[in-house]
């Protein structure tokens, strides 16, 4: 019989047990847990998520449609919570891709257990099979008994590292841009994201570490470890691509990265990211287009701009981004307004089929699930995503870590600077030690 | 009224179909993709908005038979440009092309604000086409036949960067006598 049990407990007692739980996973897939951590007070901040115990799971091919997702996420009671790639996204938008499929188009996952934690009142709550909740139980009072020091996470570990060997190195990714450039003169498409993909190979590496060493040195709004067969996902993004709450619409697209070097003013550097016109340009496009992707389930007349060009600070960037909310029509659910805007807009560029086409002939990697999104459904009007940037993939197996960035190409953009943007942005799996 | 919006792969679509249904009262708006344009039939309808879209005028020969039907065609941005271009007149590339970005245009006789995306321009007017406004720069931003009954905006009224733009929308209306 499911049930519930709410408790007040201190936020890094929450997070402690989500950290026990995902140091576990790695020692037996059978236990541990697949969890969503969150930045407090940040503009794109989310509801703390953990799942325990494996239930079923989705596991998506090519074949599998939306409302196969819909009837597995609705279907039964509890929370769902997963990835979908970006490859999955270019299934449903049309695009045609040659590139061999060799990772799950997206894999979704219940629980026995589940936890959230409510920052504004300081309350877990958990739910799920008594036996399960039971053991969850007993962990988060234990954990409040005996608090972990304040440097719980994992040191990192030192161990022999190869490469990295990117997909498209600098000379590569410059003549990439400069292609994105005449194909955005020809009219082909306005804006276009170009990615390359960075490959290490560390066999010592402890993927379950590396998370929570990340999460303890740089949050961000959107982390998330979840375990894939021999894979382990390790998504940092700071950026949401759709939240639904009730009828409540939002999505917050990012566009417009300065990085701020130690002793720079970040206030001064805020007001250089605002004023400049081509970010200024990247971002309006990227709104205009998710108000295009939310407007198919949304009231007419509902869909609006807030706080056009925020800025926030995340992984030692400035990043700017807006609010596009609407009204979700009264007929549709969640799934319906997240697979008809996916992938988000920020990550493919604008017009949205045309610059997915475009990439795929650019990009000689796949996305998989980098650009795609980490997906929690907790009911049919209830459900948050981010977009999957600074994520990367671990193998077991083979101990090779991948991980992506890139940037978005406009008109003025200088293929030097796209790539040490690009590089910025990856300078968080590149150097992970570094403070 | 019922309105046909015909979307050329754009990502802006919608934006335009919301605008239409929240300016025009009653409308009833019919979104089809440019590629089931064979399937529709254009004299069922009071209106036809052509919509935004990636590439050249020339890469959309289907629309030859909803000019042929002869109904009132609104085009916006592209759709601008395969209207010219049905008249017989000329698109380039236009110089540093622009996208998402706002300025302020002369605009029947006031400064209103419009958002522009746009790779190409038209260069020539077709037949009958009169230059109803240009950007600061001369940029044709509008061009059009009441007799006819044909309206381009090079501009983006479906676009928050267009603060207003239901006013585009009600001129359209006037200016192809549907009000």
């Amino acid at each position: 019989m499911p049930s519930t049990f709410s408790a007040c407990v201190e936020r890094r007692v929450f997070d402690a047990l989500a950290a026990e739980l995902v140091r576990e996973t790695d020692n037996c897939l059978d236990q541990g847990a697949d969890v969503l951590l969150s930045v407090p007070g940040h503009p794109a901040a989310t509801t703390p998520f953990i799942g325990a115990g494996r239930g079923d799971e989705l596991v998506f091919s090519a074949e599998t449609t939306p409302e196969e997702v819909r009837e597995f996420c609705f279907g039964s009671p509890g929370a769902a919570f997963g990835f979908v790639s970006y490859t999955y996204g270019m299934l449903l938008r049309g695009v045609t891709s040659a590139k061999p499929l060799d990772f799950p188009l997206g894999h979704l996952r219940k629980y026995a257990a589940t936890a959230g934690y409510d920052e504004a009142t300081g309350t877990v709550t958990m739910s799920g099979e008594a036996r399960a909740m039971d053991g969850l139980r007993k962990r988060l009072a234990r954990i409040e008994r005996n608090p972990p020091d304040a440097d719980w996470p994992l040191p990192l570990s030192a161990g022999p590292q190869e490469g990295p060997e990117l997909s498209l190195p600098r000379k590569e990714y410059e003549a990439g841009v400069r292609e994105t450039l005449a194909r955005i003169r020809a009219g082909d498409v306005y804006q276009l994201n170009l990615s390359t993909r960075f490959r290490v190979k560390r066999p010592e590496l402890d993927p379950a570490g590396f998370f929570l060493n990340l999460w303890s040195r740089r949050p961000a709004p959107f982390y998330a470890w979840f375990a894939s067969g021999t894979r382990r996902v390790v998504s940092t993004s700071p950026e949401r691509f759709l939240r639904v709450r009730g009828k409540e619409v939002l999505s917050q697209p990012i566009k417009g990265t300065l990085r701020l070097e130690d002793g720079e003013n970040a206030q001064g550097l805020a007001a250089r990211l605002t004023g400049s016109a081509k970010e200024d340009a990247e971002l309006s496009m990227i709104v205009d287009l998710i108000r295009n992707d939310i407007s198919a389930h949304c009231e007419v007349g509902s869909v609006r701009v807030a706080a056009h060009k925020s800025v926030f600070q995340v992984d030692r960037l400035l990043q700017m981004y807006s609010d596009v909310s609407g009204v979700l029509r009264t007929d549709r659910d969640c799934l319906d307004l997240f697979f008809e805007a996916f992938p988000g807009g920020s990550v493919t560029g604008c017009p949205k089929a045309s610059a997915m086409a475009v990439i795929d002939q650019l990009e000689p990697h796949s996305r998989g699930v980098y650009c795609g999104s980490m997906l929690l459904v907790r009911g049919e009007r209830d459900m948050d995503s981010s977009v999957a940037i600074r994520t990367a993939v671990c193998d077991m197996q083979t101990g090779i870590l991948e991980f992506w960035a890139g940037s978005g190409i406009v008109v003025d953009s200088d293929p030097a600077s796209e790539y040490q943007e690009t590089m910025a942005k990856a300078d968080k799996f590149l150097t992970p030690e570094a403070p | 009224m019922r309105i046909l919006l015909v979307d050329n792969a754009d990502s802006f679509t919608r934006n335009l179909e919301h605008l239409l249904l929240a300016t025009v009262s009653g409308a009833d708006v019919g979104v089809i993709p440019y590629v089931g344009l064979a399937e529709a039939d254009p004299a069922d309808f009071d209106l036809v908005v052509i919509s935004p879209g990636p590439g050249r005028p020339e890469d959309y020969p289907a629309y030859a038979r909803v000019f042929e039907v002869g109904r009132p065609v609104l085009g916006v941005c592209l759709g601008m440009q395969i209207i010219n271009q049905w008249r017989g007149g000329r698109t380039a590339m236009l110089p540093g092309c622009i996208h998402g970005r706002a300025e302020v245009i002369d605009w029947n006789g006031q400064r209103r604000q419009v958002a522009r995306y746009h790779s190409l321009h038209v260069t020539e007017a077709g037949r009958g086409l009169a230059v109803l406004a240009r950007n600061d720069a001369g940029v044709i931003m509008a061009l059009g036949s009441r007799t006819h009954g044909l309206l381009g905006y090079q501009f983006h009224p479906e676009s928050f960067m267009t603060p207003e733009g239901g006013i585009f929308v009600v001129h359209a209306l006037d200016f192809l006598g549907l009000r």
